[in-house]
């Protein structure tokens, strides 16, 4: 992965919770303050529009900016949370004008572990780090054989699971146990950012095919 | 919604505008940008900064206590929610004379993760900081587990205190540990009788009934411990003072700061008779009162109710308190 693919992802990120702005804002309207629609499509907007018009070849120094523009377009938990994983993953890539799928795993490891550090959240607890965590698991176990398509799949298995959960931070925790039967929207998110992801690489497996033929 | 505003969006923005013209002598924007409002002569080598951060929708907290004595400089955020750590790093930047500095705020997920942030970015530059995580909401968690309890009005007499050591030049570590002294020493609780409204959302997000009151709702409507029937002042009085009484620890002959302080929609006089009945309980456990607070403190917009706060005093707080502060929303001259 290099510059132009990262930054063809994070366009497929964008649009993906972009067309799940609606659905995002009713679910935080059940357990939250209802703005998460809102703020995530603030933050991934001002993370594309970063991605298309910089120059940056460092995609440790590129991810880092990242997290700035996305924390100034949405200082919201959830948004202040997504910039320690894009900044935990930059400290990893600091350096790296590309990198190969164990690079990505890793960076992506350290980018949760960022998480958990800054947050004080673990898995679950019925947070983003619930389809995050096992996303990257699935990414890193030496079995797997479509990486992006088995992160998406996990992402979302742990989203579903944030049902069961209790939610102990943030506004949802003032429901206590009314949150139980309510998916959380942060693993939402990040259910949708695998599955995002891994549009993306089908899209370009099928260009790539039909380039050779 | 009946609000006396332009449009929602602008909230924030007018309303920070409204307080430089009205006070530009005393504060301004960090280089014209209204999320970081800094006291003038904010930056002097070798004192100790003083910066906080939150959400908007409680003036004064939190940057109505930017001025002389209090605080250096406050980064601003939405309504009830955090600014981004990009200001408060902006903040601090411009605080600092050297000699450290320190980072005040109030419990919140979204403003602690941000302060932590904005003080690795700092650090990375050889800033040194410092924070005291506000957390004098008695009823937000039990004893055991204070430190989660969420961050209110009691933030005010940790600003003060600080602010007053600061400003003697005291070091950062001298100054941190007189703040987390205070912090330590204040407790908070209150009662709401109404909710609030937040501009951009345009109607009441939690209900209470025209006869009842919440105790221990928070200062963004969260959830408090009991709904009652609404009660008679003394009866408040005597209901809250419970509570804080088991918590904090008072005997005969202890001074403590009362702050009784007004959501928005609460008429000083209400005040005033809540306060009469609290003096009497603490009178009667041998307790003395020392530079009483009274009045809006930390509001949550257009909230009617109320909260108390204990802080407990000993000789070098009660100087610390006394110490001049002059800021556009606060002054003790007359206290």
């Amino acid at each position: 992965m290099k510059i132009k693919e990262l930054k063809e992802i994070i366009i497929c990120i964008y649009s993906k919770i972009n067309e799940n702005k609606d659905y995002l804002t009713k679910l935080d309207q059940e357990s939250g303050d209802g703005d998460l629609g809102i703020s995530m499509v603030s933050g991934f907007q001002a993370m594309k529009d970063y991605m298309e018009a910089t120059e940056e070849t460092d995609l440790g120094r590129v991810l880092n900016k990242c997290g700035d523009v996305f924390n100034e377009a949405a200082p919201s938990s959830l948004g202040t949370i997504l910039t320690f994983f894009l900044k935990g993953m930059a400290k990893k890539m600091k350096g790296c004008s590309e990198c190969d799928l164990d690079g990505i795993s890793e960076a992506l490891q350290k980018g949760i572990e960022n998480i958990m550090k800054k947050a004080g959240s673990k898995p679950g607890e019925k947070t983003i780090l619930d389809s995050l965590f096992p996303a990257v698991q699935a990414m890193k176990s030496p079995e797997v054989k479509e990486p992006a398509k088995e992160a998406a799949i996990a992402a979302k298995m742990g989203c579903e699971k944030t049902r069961e959960m209790k939610a102990v931070w943030g506004r949802a925790a003032y429901y206590g146990e009314k949150s139980f039967g309510v998916l959380d929207g942060g693993a939402v998110v990040g259910a949708l950012i695998f599955e995002a992801a891994n549009e993306w690489k089908n899209e370009s497996l099928l260009q790539e095919k039909s380039l050779r033929s | 919604m009946k609000k006396i505003i332009n449009t929602p969006e602008k909230y924030v923005e007018e309303a920070m505008e409204g307080i430089v013209a009205a006070y530009g002598d005393k504060v301004e924007f960090l280089n014209g940008d209204f999320r970081v409002i800094v006291s003038k002569n904010c930056r002097q080598v070798g004192k100790v900064g003083i910066v906080t951060a939150g959400g908007f929708g409680h003036l004064p907290v939190f940057l109505g206590y930017v001025g002389e004595g209090m605080v250096d400089a406050c980064a601003v955020g939405n309504v009830f929610a955090s600014p981004a750590y990009t200001k408060m790093e902006a903040a601090i930047r411009a605080v600092d004379g050297g000699a450290g500095v320190l980072c005040i705020y109030g419990n919140y997920g979204g403003d602690k993760m941000n302060f932590e942030q904005a003080i690795e970015d700092c650090e990375m530059d050889d800033i040194t900081c410092k924070s005291v995580v506000v957390c004098d909401d008695i009823v937000s968690s039990p004893k055991n587990e204070w430190r989660k309890r969420r961050g209110v009005a009691g933030i005010v007499y940790v600003y003060k205190c600080a602010g007053a050591a600061a400003q003697q030049m005291y070091s950062l570590e001298d100054v941190s540990h007189i703040a987390e002294k205070a912090m330590k020493n204040v407790h908070t609780i209150g009662i709401a009788l109404s909710p609030c409204i937040v501009p951009e959302v345009g109607e009441t997000t939690f209900q209470i009934a025209d006869d009842e009151m919440e105790i221990g709702m928070g200062i963004h409507g969260e959830k408090g411990i009991e709904i009652s029937k609404m009660m008679s002042a003394d009866e408040i009085s005597e209901v809250l003072m419970e509570k804080l009484l088991t918590d904090v620890e008072l005997q005969k002959g202890d001074e403590v700061s009362v702050m009784i302080n007004g959501l928005g929609a609460t008429p000083l006089e209400e005040q005033m008779i809540v306060f009469r009945r609290v003096a009497e309980i603490l009178k009667g456990k041998g307790v003395s009162i020392f530079m009483p607070h009274i009045g809006e403190f930390a509001t949550s917009m257009e909230m009617a109710g109320l909260s108390i706060t204990l802080f407990k005093l000993d000789q070098q707080l009660k100087e610390l308190l006394r110490f001049p502060a002059n800021t556009p929303f606060y002054t003790n001259v007359n206290k």
